[in-house]
């Protein structure tokens, strides 16, 4: 009960946050998992599944109208589930993503009703209606949170007894399976990332920053700003070769002499 | 121009406007998207260039139009609005509804350039800073995902909204035509991936544990692998993965339940 309360609290106020600070990236796993972690007294574990669930969750963003699975329930509960049955991250992605493609239509339901909140809104508009306006917009935000804040309750309370049944039986060589198959998910989380901006031609640049990691083991920081460099050489340096290359001539000349 | 944000005026509704536009999504829907938030966000211009009530009411039904662009970056477009609608207070024959073509024809190539940057770049870029840490359980992990991503987005929102009210009006529409938003997404683009591929070496672990045994002496496969292109097998994985979801078109629970089932398996048989 108290645990359910305190999940669902967290989901509500994270997501209350995300939104009234312009989507700041707190409702991401890596922030959710550790509050989750704090409020059932395991930062520990809550930070190193935030780890493993963000991984896993990378690629699933929002852009433009198409609902991605819902990444804040399904890391929450994920880890709730994992630690309130004393398991490890992998169970925190085996359950969390089941629970995020289910609470996909979560928020297509809040869209949906707060589709039906814009005809009084256009109205308030009319009148010149500020106060009012202002008062519907973090209306249309406290609905959501309180979906989140039930549908978050409501689950830890009556899941968690059954989550750790089911965790306890799980067989060895299955547990194995999952472990491998955890470290395999990023894959499917980069996969999805990489959808809207690669192509054929661009996927070089996604090979060369993976040789670098894989050949020279260089820091990810060295890898970014090597792609920025290399961006700007190819986007404004290459795009205006004539210029560059009097420069070039010029330069030239100099050491001829 | 740029002496017009000098005013104690201007500077306390740039203020105000840069609050405000944090609210942007608070009711995100289908219908309007951003509309309700962005009505809200420009109220603090909207009542100081209208001070009569009906002139407050159409420009609040004006931005009631359907409106959807990158959050992090709306300020941008928010600062051209607001330009606008400036001369529009002042100009009895301004044509008010070149305020919302021109905003509808900035919010595409902002978002463009917004989602590639923000949710393409700058977030991977935290992650990849945070994770290593969040790995071993530091609270460091959380705290520099946070600060790597929000303080780029908060000079950006702010920054953004002053240039777009200074300067927007000519310089980024002239900057939608010219291409210069074409460039700086191909660019973010290239950082994007080749992080992005970075990550996925550092991340995606994928070894066998096939052997061969000839004459006493065990072969393992993985070695072998390992000599020729360390890391081959996540890159292949990751980049099947990639051609299911492009090429076949296979959604991404698919992938999921196609990436379970594989370890898994591969365990069971007992070849990862």
């Amino acid at each position: 009960m108290q645990a359910a309360l305190l999940v669902g609290l967290v989901v509500a106020v994270v997501w209350f946050f995300e939104k009234m600070f312009g989507t700041p990236m707190v409702n991401r796993p890596i922030i959710i998992a550790p509050f989750v972690g704090l409020v059932l007294g395991d930062l520990k574990a809550g930070i190193i599944m935030g780890a493993s669930l963000e991984l896993v969750f990378m690629g699933a963003i929002q852009v433009g109208a198409a609902v991605p699975p819902d990444v804040l329930i399904g890391s929450a509960l994920g880890t709730a589930f994992a630690i309130l049955s004393g398991a490890g991250p992998e169970v925190a992605i085996t359950l969390g993503l089941p629970i995020a493609l289910l609470a996909q239509s979560l928020k297509v339901i809040i869209f949906i009703v707060r589709s039906s909140l814009m005809e009084p809104a256009v109205k308030m508009a009319e009148n010149a209606n500020i106060k009012g306006l202002f008062a519907l917009n973090m209306f249309g935000l406290i609905l959501q949170c309180a979906m989140y804040f039930g549908v978050a309750f409501v689950a830890v309370w009556f899941g968690s007894a059954a989550v750790e049944t089911f965790v306890a039986n799980i067989p060895a060589t299955l547990m194995h399976g999952l472990e491998v198959a955890g470290k395999l998910l990023p894959a499917v989380g980069f996969a999805l990332l990489l959808q809207p901006m690669m192509d054929g031609k661009n996927i070089l640049y996604f090979i060369l920053g993976f040789i670098l990691i894989g050949y020279l083991e260089l820091p990810i920081l060295a890898v970014t700003v090597f792609g920025i460099i290399l961006a700007f050489i190819i986007v404004f340096e290459v795009g205006q070769g004539a210029s560059a290359s009097v420069q070039e001539d010029e330069l030239e000349g100099l050491f001829d002499e | 121009m740029s002496k017009q944000v000098q005013s104690k005026e201007d500077k306390k509704m740039i203020r105000e406007l840069f609050w405000y536009s944090f609210l942007l999504e608070n009711s995100y829907n289908y219908e309007r998207q951003q509309a309700l938030g962005y009505a809200v966000g420009m109220w603090p211009a909207i009542k100081r260039f209208y001070p009569n009530k009906e002139d407050q009411a159409d420009a609040l039904v004006r931005h009631m139009q359907i409106f959807n662009t990158t959050p992090h970056l709306v300020s941008a477009i928010t600062g051209v609005s607001v330009a606008l609608e400036k001369e529009a207070s002042q100009q009895d024959d301004f044509d008010k509804s070149t305020i919302n073509s021109i905003k509808v024809s900035l919010m595409g190539p902002l978002a463009g350039i917004g989602d590639s940057f923000f949710w393409g770049t700058i977030r991977i870029i935290a992650s990849a800073l945070a994770l290593p840490l969040s790995a071993q359980g530091s609270i460091l992990g959380p705290i520099m995902f946070l600060i790597a991503f929000n303080v780029p987005h908060i000079l950006i929102r702010y920054f953004g909204l002053k240039f777009g009210y200074n300067f927007g009006t000519s310089i980024l529409t002239s900057a939608n035509e010219s291409g210069v938003f074409a460039k700086i997404t191909k660019s973010a683009t290239i950082v994007g991936l080749m992080v992005i591929g970075a990550m996925s070496a550092q991340m995606v672990k994928l070894q066998t544990v096939v052997s061969f045994n000839f004459e006493e002496t065990v072969f393992n496969l993985q070695d072998y692998i390992d000599q020729i292109f360390p890391l081959l097998l996540p890159l292949l994985y990751t980049l099947f993965m990639f051609w299911l979801l492009k090429k076949k078109n296979k959604s991404s629970t698919f992938l999921l339940l196609i990436t379970i089932a594989i370890g898994i398996i591969g365990a069971y048989v007992g070849i990862l």
